[in-house]
């Protein structure tokens, strides 16, 4: 049991406390990721679980024929991510966002929307 | 020989933290959109900067009466290069029979090189190499615990998330699966002590995982408790069947099947499954399997979580959105 003790504390040498940062994941949208809206949005609001680097973080929205609906290059402020819309009618629309968070870990993803009845 | 094998363990991790690189960090497994969490009983398809402290196991062997084992056992990875890595384990273990005497100790120490063959973001495909070798003479042989030769297993790993599966898949796109297989090859093929033949094994086993964050993040938000969305609820098994060198012995298929959760953090994963033997000469009764796990990249990503050749110091590039 001994020699345990001395490989955990080994490992556990580099645990000494760090302003620890980490992936940042999408931890909420507006609209809801998968919903159905009944009126169009004018903006995809992001919010991630780390602060972003504006240069490096983007979204763009795209309709159900690939044709892009957003105005052009997101807003970031801390760990929100804001890309504007164009006048949406009802239908589908995925939005595909990268993020970097502020210690350079990278996450990308997409989810759908739906505006009106499907 | 007890100091001596102390003092190469911690040499050996002397050496895994020392001179690291003070550049910026990348990632651990996240292929695309997907994460894949460590897995507890075999092993994820990427190489990382983690460490698993500790993983705790408790089962009743398959003597007839069962003892009964735990194992407590590390293992730290770290990535030398964006796609190779190495890992260094080891478990502590105790044996008590019913009645009967009380093995305990240390198993060989094991180490794990691998390469990241393949990582496709959009099909959210990952596929890695390795070489698993299990150290002979280093752990408590003398006492049963661990074996006087070495092992040596190559083994192909694999994962894939069905996120790209159409949107009319709809929760379906939130399952996932890994898989590896490798070939042990002992480097004795007769055991002196045992008077038995060392068969060659084929080493194989899987996940299948269900990812709450992915379905938050990329289906649908249900707006469930945070908890709740954290959480990979999971499947493992992890089989063991001789193959060769085996004359005189069954050929049975042994092994567990794994049935468990995942909580995935932000720096750390927590994971509990029970053990189910698939038949009375893998084991008697359900065994439990716990393990903390923590991500060295986002807990130091400018240090430790950085590979030691060729870190991402560079300016990460401008996407074209």
């Amino acid at each position: 049991m001994r020699k345990f003790l001395t490989f955990v504390s080994l490992l556990l040498i580099p645990l000494a406390p760090v302003a620890a940062r980490a992936h940042a994941f999408l931890d909420h949208a507006s609209p809801l990721v998968g919903s159905t809206v009944a009126t169009a949005p004018h903006e995809v609001v992001m919010t991630f679980t780390q602060n972003l680097e504006p240069a490096f973080s983007t979204a763009q929205v795209t309709d159900s024929s690939g044709a892009r609906v957003d105005q052009g290059k997101a807003q970031v402020s801390g760990n929100t991510m804001t890309v504007g819309l164009k006048a949406l009618g009802p239908g589908s629309y995925k939005v595909h966002w990268h993020a970097l968070s502020v210690d350079t870990h990278s996450t990308e993803g997409a989810f759908t929307f739906h505006v009106g009845g499907r | 020989m007890s100091a001596i094998h102390n003092c190469s363990r911690a040499l050996a991790l002397a050496l895994l933290f020392a001179t690291l690189p003070l550049t910026e960090a990348f990632a651990h497994c996240f292929v695309g959109a997907r994460f894949f969490p460590a897995t507890l009983a075999v092993d994820d398809p990427c190489v990382a900067d983690e460490m698993s402290l500790p993983t705790v196991s408790w089962s009743r062997t398959a003597d007839t009466p069962p003892a009964t084992e735990w194992d407590v056992s590390a293992e730290v990875s770290k990535r030398i290069t964006e796609d190779f890595g190495i890992s260094i384990g080891d478990v502590w273990s105790q044996i008590r029979g019913p009645g009967g005497p009380t093995m305990a100790g240390f198993g060989n120490l094991e180490t794990t090189a691998q390469y990241q063959l393949l990582k496709d973001g959009s099909h959210e495909l990952a596929m890695l190499l390795g070489l698993i070798v299990d150290w002979g003479g280093t752990g408590a042989s003398n006492s049963g615990i661990a074996t006087p030769y070495t092992t040596l297993t190559p083994t192909y790993y694999f994962g894939k998330g069905f996120g790209d599966l159409p949107d009319s898949a709809g929760w379906l796109r939130a399952f996932a699966v890994t898989g590896q297989i490798g070939y042990q090859i002992p480097s004795r093929s007769f055991d002196l002590v045992q008077q038995a033949l060392i068969p060659q094994v084929l080493a194989w086993g899987g996940s299948i995982q269900y990812s709450m964050p992915y379905l938050k993040s990329e289906i649908a938000d249900l707006q469930l408790p945070d908890f709740i969305n954290h959480l990979i609820p999971i499947v493992e098994f992890q089989m063991s069947t001789p193959v060769e060198n085996n004359f005189g012995n069954s050929f049975v298929t042994t092994g567990t099947i794994n049935p468990g959760v995942i909580w995935v953090g932000s720096y750390f994963q927590v994971g509990l499954e029970a053990q189910v033997p698939v038949n009375a000469q893998s084991g008697h009764g359900v065994g439990v399997l716990g393990q903390l796990h923590l991500y060295l990249d986002d807990m130091f990503p400018k240090t430790i979580g950085q590979p030691l050749i060729g870190g991402t110091g560079a300016a990460p590039q401008q996407l074209k959105f």
